[in-house]
């Protein structure tokens, strides 16, 4: 069986999940790239990435408990799993060394 | 903070959320939600709704199969119940499926009639710009309306207003024979302008459309035509034939071959000639006062109809003196077929009367069908009481029973459904007979649709009131067994029936009056006999007529024989002019005025009240003319054999003397009352009416057509029945009677099957009672008397109820005629009793069965 696969913006929100380690929840996500990378994002595109991931097996999963806020909903909060962070190593890996290869071009 | 996301969106995220993302979703959305409300409110609302439906979407939707309500396990367990339910109660099932699908196989015929008859002259491409041009025309006794208008118009009127993108005419003249060297053939068909291709979308299989009737001696054939002529459509465009009409021959060049006009046209023609011709042969036509054709404009697109219709009123008076009387107006091309009839220049109805009627039946009699579910689910309700009970203990909400009775009534909709369709496909070719139409059954989207909408609709109509009753009960009072029938729920049962049978009543006195009324135009003295009576026509170049007639006279079996210029049966035949005091005002006056040669007022048996009839020892001439009576009351004569009128001919003045008054006949149809007419003496007719002995008439029809064929050996000898056209003239009304036979009888039948299932029901559950009663020795009578007095009750209501209401419209229907049978009240004695018995018959199987039962039988059940 394939490995399963990691897309670039469900990279993106895992390496968020994983600096934000067990305080990321949709918001705090939604935020944080949002200040990152400069532009909207739609909640539910991270809703899905976040699903996808659970599905996939690089994030677990947490409830928070009920206040006031929020309507009363819990928040759900994820961590990075080991399987998820030996993804993003070797993401890490890939691309670096990819990175390195390239000679020295210069753009003069 | 007190700020809320909008309330519909949220609701709808709720609906559709699974379980176990709502938290997460639902939490983020109004987090993100609150904190951008602080900036711009208007703005959060947006994109929250906007979010919501962004998570719409498979990741996030409830899997149809964890909804608990039609959840498979659910639907599986819902089908089984319906399944034993039928298998348990077989008759109200067998009751339920009989009704329901009989129901559905009326209301599905009438679909397909219904929508053929909209579907009339619709089929052209420029159906929404086609108006017809119409004519009010003033006569002595109110406004008649015409759809003809002078030839000159349409080509003035498409050069002269803007509006006006272009105009066609056309007329139904021309009938003869077309002719190659193989065969003749007797065609009928039509002169139209050089455009009528181009308006009306018939479509051209062979030839060029802009060059079809560009000339006098071209024609267009239809492509049946054309098969019978050649045994081809293709190539036939350049080929030649021979036309002959009235006497004349003349080579044509086929330019032509259209496809056959649809069925749902109103025009059937078997080619076209080029209109110039009719007024080359008789340049007379080409005056505003004469050349009648009918005239169809196409407006351009977005015309102010109404503003149109003001502007071209006067139209037709300010082109000729002729026109004062005439008022023209335009009527959209395809709504002619519906909304034809005019009464006093105003639209009334028409054929649109037939078509609401029948889906106004085919409603009533699904709706029938239904009450007929809903009275014995619900009658059942103490069987169902304790399921019901036992679910609602354990949990089950009044929602999931609610689907659970649906699930039951759509189900049994769907098996009456195609139960329905099979006998659709069986019944139709009957049908069509019926209605004189070629319905087919064709499943298209629009069919589909339609069925399934039908089927929704009847299975949410017969389940809705049982599923809200059964499921309401209270778990406690049901499992104790306490039988809480409430008084509302009994009132609305009988309420039901009651309406049933009103409804039944309204449809008997429906069927009779329509009946008699039938009954009464087949036998009204119509002033004149028609039994008998042959009637054909000789060709138009026929020359001595007398001689012909003397011929025909010969023959033993023919009583008398004479001949006229039109059939009697149209009607049509009408003049102005006559004034019989010298009074300009006279003149205004239309008369009927049919041509009848020697012998026709004896021929028909017509009585003569005064003077004489037309005769040749008097050497009667064109001068002499013969008025009805309603002529003479008009004219107020003291003395009017003798009499003598003046009459304008157009270019002068001639005098007229009347030599008899004829006792008032029906001159066409007896739609119309009869109005002033005048005989005039015209011996050149070419339409023969012979009476004949009775029962010679088989050799005298040899020995007619072998005289005919004699003096014209190529011409085919056909010939009608008088009694026969005259029937033609009522077909649409015999065909409403018919149907309204069958689906009044349908009616009734779907009713009486609900009050039987119900009555069965009724004994079944009051057995012990009967035995008990029977064991302390009430006698059979007694107990049948109790058993049925409650139905004897309803159908009495019913009756009351329905009485006034099927007078009311019987009476709306009857003004349809001018001519009708008076409303005795014995029709609506005889509907009345005729419901009684009906509803009495039914119960007194079950109520008699019941009520000789043993005591013991019924009584020993443990």
């Amino acid at each position: 069986m394939k490995p399963p696969s990691l897309g670039e913006f469900e990279e993106l929100v895992l390496l968020t999940v994983a600096a934000q380690h067990d305080e990321a929840y949709g918001v705090s996500i939604k935020e944080s790239l949002e200040k990152q990378l400069d532009k909207t994002i739609n909640i539910s595109a991270i809703h899905v990435a976040l699903k996808r991931m659970s599905e996939k097996g690089f994030v677990d999963a947490r409830f928070g408990g009920i206040t006031q806020d929020r309507g009363g909903r819990r928040k759900k909060f994820y961590v990075i799993t080991a399987f998820g962070k030996q993804m993003l190593d070797r993401q890490y890996e890939i691309r670096s060394s990819l990175y390195h290869r390239i000679p020295n071009i210069s753009f003069g | 903070m007190n700020i809320s996301p909008p309330k519909y969106a949220l609701r709808f995220l709720r609906w559709f959320c699974r379980e176990d993302f709502i938290d997460e979703i639902e939490g983020d959305l109004i987090e993100v939600f609150e904190h951008q409300y602080k900036e711009t409110p208007r703005g959060a609302n947006w994109t929250f709704i906007w979010q919501v439906l962004l998570h719409f979407r498979p990741d996030f939707i409830k899997s149809l199969s964890d909804h608990p309500l039609i959840y498979p396990g659910m639907l599986k367990h819902n089908l089984l119940i319906t399944y034993r339910g039928f298998l348990r109660n077989k008759t109200s099932f067998a009751i339920n499926l009989v009704g329901l699908s009989t129901g559905l196989a009326c209301v599905l015929m009438i679909y397909l009639w219904v929508n053929d008859e909209r579907s009339v002259d619709r089929f052209h491409e420029k159906d929404s710009q086609l108006y017809q041009v119409m004519n009010n025309f003033k006569t002595s006794d109110g406004i008649q309306t015409w759809d003809i208008t002078p030839s000159l118009m349409a080509g003035a009127i498409a050069e002269e207003w803007p509006e006006v993108e272009a105009a066609v005419h056309h007329n139904n003249w021309p009938t003869g024979l077309l002719s190659n060297e193989d065969q003749a053939i007797s065609v009928k068909g039509k002169y139209a302008s050089a455009n009528f291709f181009d308006v009306f979308s018939y479509k051209l299989l062979d030839g060029d459309q802009s060059q079809v009737l560009v000339s006098n001696n071209k024609i267009a054939i239809s492509a049946s035509l054309a098969l019978k002529l050649f045994d081809t459509t293709k190539g036939v465009a350049g080929k030649t034939v021979e036309w002959e009409t009235l006497g004349n021959k003349e080579i044509l060049q086929i330019t032509g071959v259209y496809e056959d006009p649809p069925v749902n046209a109103t025009q059937q023609f078997d080619f076209v000639l080029n209109f110039d011709r009719v007024i080359k042969n008789d340049p007379d036509v080409k005056v505003w006062s004469d050349g009648y054709v009918e005239t169809i404009l196409v407006l351009k697109e977005n015309t102010d109809i109404q503003a149109f219709n003001r502007k071209l009123g006067p139209y037709l008076q300010s082109k000729s003196i002729w026109w004062d009387d005439a008022t023209l107006f335009t009527k959209k091309y395809s709504d002619k077929y519906l909304y034809g009839r005019y009464e006093d220049g105003k639209e009334a109805g028409g054929r649109i009367a037939s078509v609401r009627l029948f889906s106004i039946i085919a409603l009533f009699i699904l709706l029938i069908a239904c009450i007929n579910f809903m009275n014995l689910s619900t009658a059942q309700a103490s069987r169902k009481m304790k399921e019901i009970g036992v679910k609602k203990a354990i949990g089950a909400r009044s929602k999931a029973l609610v689907v659970q009775f649906l699930t039951e009534s759509m189900l049994i909709t769907i098996i009456s459904t195609v139960i329905a369709i099979g006998a659709m496909v069986v019944l139709l070719p009957q049908f069509n007979v019926l209605t004189g139409k070629a319905l087919r059954l064709t499943f298209d989207t629009n069919i589909l649709l339609s069925l399934l909408a039908i089927i929704l609709m009847t299975g949410l109509l017969a389940g809705s009131y049982p599923a809200f009753y059964l499921s309401r009960f209270k778990p406690l009072t049901v499992l104790k067994g306490k039988l809480n029938t409430i008084a509302g729920e009994l009132w609305i049962r009988k309420g039901l029936v009651v309406f049933q049978f009103s409804l039944s009543l309204i449809f008997i006195v429906g069927v009779l009056v329509i009946n008699q009324q039938m009954e009464y135009t087949q036998t009204k003295n119509l002033g004149y006999h028609r039994d008998n009576v042959l009637s054909f026509v000789r060709p138009n170049n026929a020359t001595d007529i007398e001689t012909f007639l003397s011929q025909i006279k010969n023959i033993p079996g023919v009583v008398n024989a004479a001949n006229m210029t039109q059939s009697i049966m149209s009607g049509n035949d009408a003049q102005k002019g006559y004034s019989w005091r010298g009074e300009q005002v006279d003149e205004d006056i239309l008369f009927k005025a049919p041509q009848v040669g020697f012998d026709m007022i004896e021929t028909l048996g017509m009585e003569i009240v005064e003077g004489r009839s037309f005769s040749r020892e008097h050497q009667d001439d064109q001068m002499k003319i013969i008025i009805n009576e309603t002529a003479l009351e008009l004219m107020q004569l003291e003395d009017p054999i003798g009499h003598i009128l003046e009459k304008d001919v157009g270019n002068g003045r001639e005098t007229r003397q009347i030599v008899g008054v004829v006792k008032d006949f029906h001159y066409g149809s007896i739609h119309e009352k009869v109005e002033p007419l005048v005989l005039r003496l015209r011996t050149e007719g070419q339409s023969i009416v012979a009476k004949i002995k009775a029962g010679t008439e088989k050799e005298s029809i040899q020995q007619i057509e072998s005289t005919f064929k004699a003096v014209h050996p190529e011409d085919a000898f056909t010939f009608t029945f008088l009694d026969d056209d005259y029937q033609k003239l009522y077909l649409s009304e015999q065909r409403t009677a018919t149907l309204s036979k069958y689906f009044g009888a349908m009616a009734i039948l779907i009713s009486c099957l609900g009050l039987f299932g119900l009555a069965a029901f009724n004994t079944e559950r009051r057995a012990k009672e009967i035995g008990i009663r029977k064991v302390l020795g009430s006698s059979v009578w007694g107990i049948v008397t109790m058993l049925s007095s409650d139905f004897i009750k309803m159908t009495l209501i019913a009756i009351l109820i329905a009485l006034p209401l099927s007078y009311w419209l019987a009476t709306k229907w009857l003004d349809n005629f001018y001519y009708k049978i008076s409303l005795d009240w014995s029709y609506f004695a005889l509907a009345a009793a005729l419901t009684l018995v009906i509803a009495w018959s039914t119960i007194a199987w079950q109520t008699l069965k019941a009520a000789r039962l043993s005591p013991m039988t019924c009584l020993r059940d443990e």
